[in-house]
């Protein structure tokens, strides 16, 4: 170890969504003089609108901070970012394996949850300090030693003389910084040794390319050095190195081990530096890549389509970019008799979706039909074969069929006990199977749970805030596939299977489902000149059966003194509406009609 | 020389009605001299461009015309006759309102040469009458009635509503037969559109009213109660004795030319549609100026119909709906290949071809709207 590590530090931060994250991380910036509070944009961290609005860190990044000591030395802080969501727990991993410490925020009205201690087991994993920092002081609910109390019994780790901060007015910043400086340990590595570094983040720029944010293990890099990404092979020359400032890039002649920094090297797509990948010296080859390099696998798929046709090409383009920085997100083309040309996109999990989903209706003004969402199931054939079937389309017909499996996830559940009684209905109603439930204290539980993904993936999450009044928390992980009883649920409008409303269901909740979702296309679907049977079938066997009647009505009947304005103004208002309307076959139905009807509201349960 | 409808706008009633979001309003004498005062310095400005021209229809609507006074109607008619051409026989409207109608007032018709009168009966159920907020009962129409026949008047149109709340089939059968005991030479149907901005818009929810297959069944017995008792369907909601056609209502939908006197009146002249703006105050004040009043151009939509389209949509309101041979001489294309669409709705029972033209059948006038956003090309 040389003179300058000695005076490095790498830190995460991680927290339950809404303890304060981000607003430590400002704090921590402002005061160690990163940056002065008036260049501050709120939340400088965040870059994206739709974290900032969210609250969450949808991707890494990092920053590096300069910090004079009490000690009188000047220290390199790192603070490396982390998502704060499950969906990205990989990602959490790779960036908590680049640092040394971690500060664990925790919300003093609040206390543990479920992402608290999901993030703390993944720390304790990574073999990281871990410095407890106790958020939000300023409010009058809190309740420091509770949460003090809460936090070495639970998480077992020494909680005593923590910080209790409040980021939101900066008080006691100055013993988080302090903390960071004593408690964790500076960076060990070898500047001589063959290089080695670890992907943590990556990031398109349309000037530079990939920007690669990498925490060299050993070794050193230059510009002109040739790499290699381990992983794939890849060889590139490095264009540039440097450190990551507040305000963004700030070229170096070299980094070297124990740092924090970017290469850029004019790669073309983040697909091709995949996080936790190692990248070494192609000249002087590490022997080992760095361990837990995985790649990120789609667990939840959707069908997006434009809601007018016309857009296919915007929409096409619009996913390249986003995928440009976001390696996890997959999409091929995909084509419904309904909706017409779109794309099968794979996400990491639910919330994941739902952020690819607003990013393209929000930063690239589309409107999207998105069908429900689906999981992967493997099918044993009965002629031997295995296949993965991620489109309820391609669900093969039964008599095919020798087991049906489903994904299944272990499901960690933290509320207040008040809610118990509710989350054991949802999640028994969820087919969920019970696993054990602790205290954590004498007011919160947690409790496990073995859960279909299936399940999760429609509405859970909401009704679990609804049964809770917003208390619980959730996270999962992957726990493998189960044998299941699963039915293909199609529905047929006038006799004519709507490809797009497919979807596998366990056979013991089709009947119910099938009733509730031809409901609600009856009351979704406008009536039309021609009566519409809207049936759900099994096969060929119909389990539910509506009607739509057909119009009768749809005429000005006065129009008044001449005004002939009025009656056009009428049908060029209907006109509009009309071509949105997609046409399946010979019924039309609107946008709304599809989205209302995947949208499973409470009564569903 | 060509022939002109002239429309004239009362924007007064004694109480606005319960479904009502026409521009009308109750309000004071003085200010009702001021708008006769404002209206025929109107009519005065604007003649000389009318003066290449004969007016074959006048229609004086609201509001409720009849509640002017007789000095104050003779004003408006003398000003009509001096400064616009009547035709000789020229179709004279005007609209009553049962209640509001006294034996001065019809001399003072019938004076200034009004020769049909257009009565709002709307139902003969005095519950009924009003749960709508009128302000008459049946005895007030039948004594209007009949002293309008007493004077003399040969062509009267009654106005019923159907699609009320609470309203039974046997009531609107009810309602008709006794209408077409009084023999009206004219009978306008309508059914009620609850408007937002009006009393009944804002209790919606609990009007019960009838649905719209109950609409439809409602409609249908209209069109076939009256045909049997002889007034035939000439507009989805009009019907007359032979002969006996609304001649200025059938300018609208024959794309005829016509000129709307008053705030919110309506008109189309030289290809032009236009309106003046509803506000009785800016009306009144620009014309006390000797300035008429601004003329609202229609909008121009993105996809607004093209003249064909309007075409179309206008004929497919009358029961003679879209004769091709004319179509043909008018635009110098086919119909069924320009609108190749009609054809499933022939198919499907909502439009009939006789050979030589479309015109809507009963269910498809009643669906017309959506029948016309299917074939028309805008």
């Amino acid at each position: 170890m040389n003179e300058k590590q000695k005076y490095i530090r790498n830190f995460s931060i991680i927290a339950h969504i809404d303890h304060g994250k981000s607003t430590l991380a400002d704090r921590i910036l402002e005061y160690s003089n990163a940056v002065s509070k008036r260049e501050m944009e709120e939340q400088l961290l965040d870059n994206m609108d739709l974290e900032r609005e969210r609250g969450i860190t949808i991707k890494a990044r990092a920053v590096r901070i300069n910090y004079k000591h009490k000690d009188g030395q000047d220290y390199v802080l790192n603070l490396i970012d982390t998502p704060g969501h499950v969906d990205f727990n990989y990602e959490v991993s790779r960036s908590l394996n680049a640092c040394e410490g971690a500060l664990l925020v925790v919300d003093s009205t609040q206390g543990i949850e479920a992402q608290t201690l999901a993030n703390a087991y993944l720390a304790v994993d990574c073999d990281l300090e871990i410095v407890p920092v106790i958020n939000k002081i300023d409010l009058p609910s809190a309740n420091v030693e509770r949460v003090r109390g809460e936090i070495e019994d639970v998480i077992g780790i020494v909680a005593e003389d923590c910080p209790a901060v409040s980021a939101k007015v900066g008080l006691n910043i100055d013993q988080v910084l302090d903390a960071i400086v004593e408690k964790i340990p500076c960076p060990k590595g070898d500047a001589d040794a063959p290089l080695k570094c670890l992907i943590f983040d990556s990031h398109y720029n349309s000037y530079l390319g990939v920007v690669v944010y990498v925490r060299v293990m050993d070794g050193t890099l230059k510009a002109g050095d040739r790499i290699r990404l381990m992983s794939t092979g890849a060889k590139y020359d490095v264009v540039e190195v440097g450190h990551l400032s507040a305000f963004g890039l700030e070229k170096s002649d070299s980094i070297s081990a124990g740092e924090v920094g970017y290469i850029t090297a004019s790669i073309k797509t983040v697909s091709e530096t995949r996080v936790g990948d190692t990248v070494t010296n192609d000249e002087n080859p590490t022997s080992e890549p760095l361990k837990g390099f995985k790649e990120a696998l789609p667990m939840v798929f959707s069908g997006i389509y434009p809601a007018d046709g016309a857009r296919y090409n915007d929409l096409r383009d619009a996913l390249d970019k986003l995928k440009l920085n976001d390696a996890a997100l997959s999409f091929e083309p995909e084509t419904s008799i309904a909706l017409g040309f779109g794309f099968r996109c794979g996400f990491l999990g639910l919330l994941h979706m739902e952020i690819i989903q607003e990013r393209l209706e929000r930063e690239f003004n589309l409107d999207l039909i998105t069908t429900a969402p689906s999981v992967i199931y493997k099918i044993e054939k009965t002629n031997g074969e295995v296949i993965y079937v991620d489109n309820p389309s391609n669900y093969p017909s039964p008599d095919t069929i020798s087991v049906a499996y489903e994904p299944t996830v272990k499901a960690s559940i933290i509320t207040p006990t008040e809610y118990v009684g509710g989350i054991m209905d949802l999640c028994q109603d969820r087919r969920g199977i019970f696993k054990d439930m602790k205290y954590l204290d004498s007011q919160r539980v947690e409790l496990h749970y073995i859960m279909p993904l299936n399940e999760i993936v429609y509405d859970f999450f909401d009704a679990l805030k609804s049964r809770s009044k917003g208390y619980a928390s959730l996270d999962y992980e992957l726990a493998g596939y189960e044998p299941s009883n699963l039915v293909k649920l199609d529905f047929l409008l006038n006799g004519e299977i709507v490809d797009a409303l497919t979807f596998i269901v366990h056979s013991d909740k089709a009947y119910a489902r099938a009733r509730r979702i031809a409901e609600k296309l009856k009351d979704n679907i406008s009536r039309q000149l021609f009566e519409i049977p809207i049936q759900a079938a099994i096969g060929s066997k119909v389990i539910a059966r509506e009607t739509v009647r057909a119009l009768r009505k749809d005429v000005l009947a006065k129009c008044y003194g001449g005004d002939i304005t009025r009656k056009k103004k009428l049908l060029e208002k209907q006109k509009e509406g009309k071509k949105k309307m997609r046409r399946l076959g010979s019924v039309e139905v609107t946008p709304e009609a599809f989205m209302a009807v995947l949208k499973l509201d409470d009564s569903d349960k | 020389m060509r022939k002109l409808g002239a429309y004239i706008h009362i924007p007064f009633c004694e109480k606005k009605c319960n479904y009502c979001d026409f521009y009308s309003s109750p309000c004071s004498e003085g200010v009702r001299d001021s708008y006769i005062e404002a209206l025929c310095k109107h009519i005065e400005l604007e003649a000389p461009l009318y003066k290449d021209y004969e007016f074959d229809t006048v229609y004086i609507g609201g509001g409720t015309p009849s509640i002017l006074t007789p000095n104050s109607f003779e004003k408006l008619g003398k000003t009509i006759k001096k400064h616009l051409n009547l035709t000789q026989g020229a179709e004279f409207t005007i609209e009553i309102n049962p209640g509001t109608l006294t034996l001065e007032k019809l001399i003072a018709y019938k004076s200034q040469g009004v020769n049909r009168l257009s009565i709002g009966l709307q139902s003969t159920n005095d519950q009924m009458l009003v749960s709508l907020g009128r302000i008459h009962t049946l005895k007030d129409f039948e004594e209007s009635y009949f002293l309008a026949r007493e004077c003399g008047f040969d062509n009267v149109s009654l106005d019923l509503m159907y699609g009320l709340p609470n309203q039974t089939l046997n009531d609107l059968i009810e309602t008709l037969e006794e209408a077409i005991s009084y023999q009206p030479e004219h009978i306008s149907a309508y059914c009620l559109k609850v408007e937002e901005n009006t009393p009944f818009g804002k209790i919606e929810a609990s009007l019960n009213l009838p649905d719209e297959d109950f609409e439809y069944l409602m409609y249908e017995t209209i069109v076939e109660k009256l045909r049997e008792n002889g007034y035939s369907q000439y507009e989805i909601s009009n019907f007359s004795r032979a002969g006996r056609r609304s001649q200025h209502n059938l300018k609208y939908w024959l794309s005829q030319e016509y000129i709307g006197f008053g705030p919110s009146a309506h008109s189309f002249f030289c290809g032009e549609r236009y309106s003046y703006k509803p506000s009785l105050s800016e009306y009144v004040e620009s014309l006390s100026k000797d300035m008429l009043p601004v003329k609202q151009l229609e909008e121009n939509f993105e996809h607004s119909l093209d003249k064909m389209d309007e075409y179309v949509m206008l004929r497919f309101r009358l029961n003679d709906g879209v004769n091709t041979s004319e179509f043909y001489k008018e635009f110098g294309k086919e119909f069924a290949k320009e609108y190749p669409q009609i054809e499933q709705f022939v198919r499907s029972g909502h439009v009939n071809f006789d050979g030589e033209k479309y015109f809507f059948s009963t269910k498809g006038f009643f669906v017309s709207n959506y029948i016309l956003t299917q074939i028309l090309k805008f």
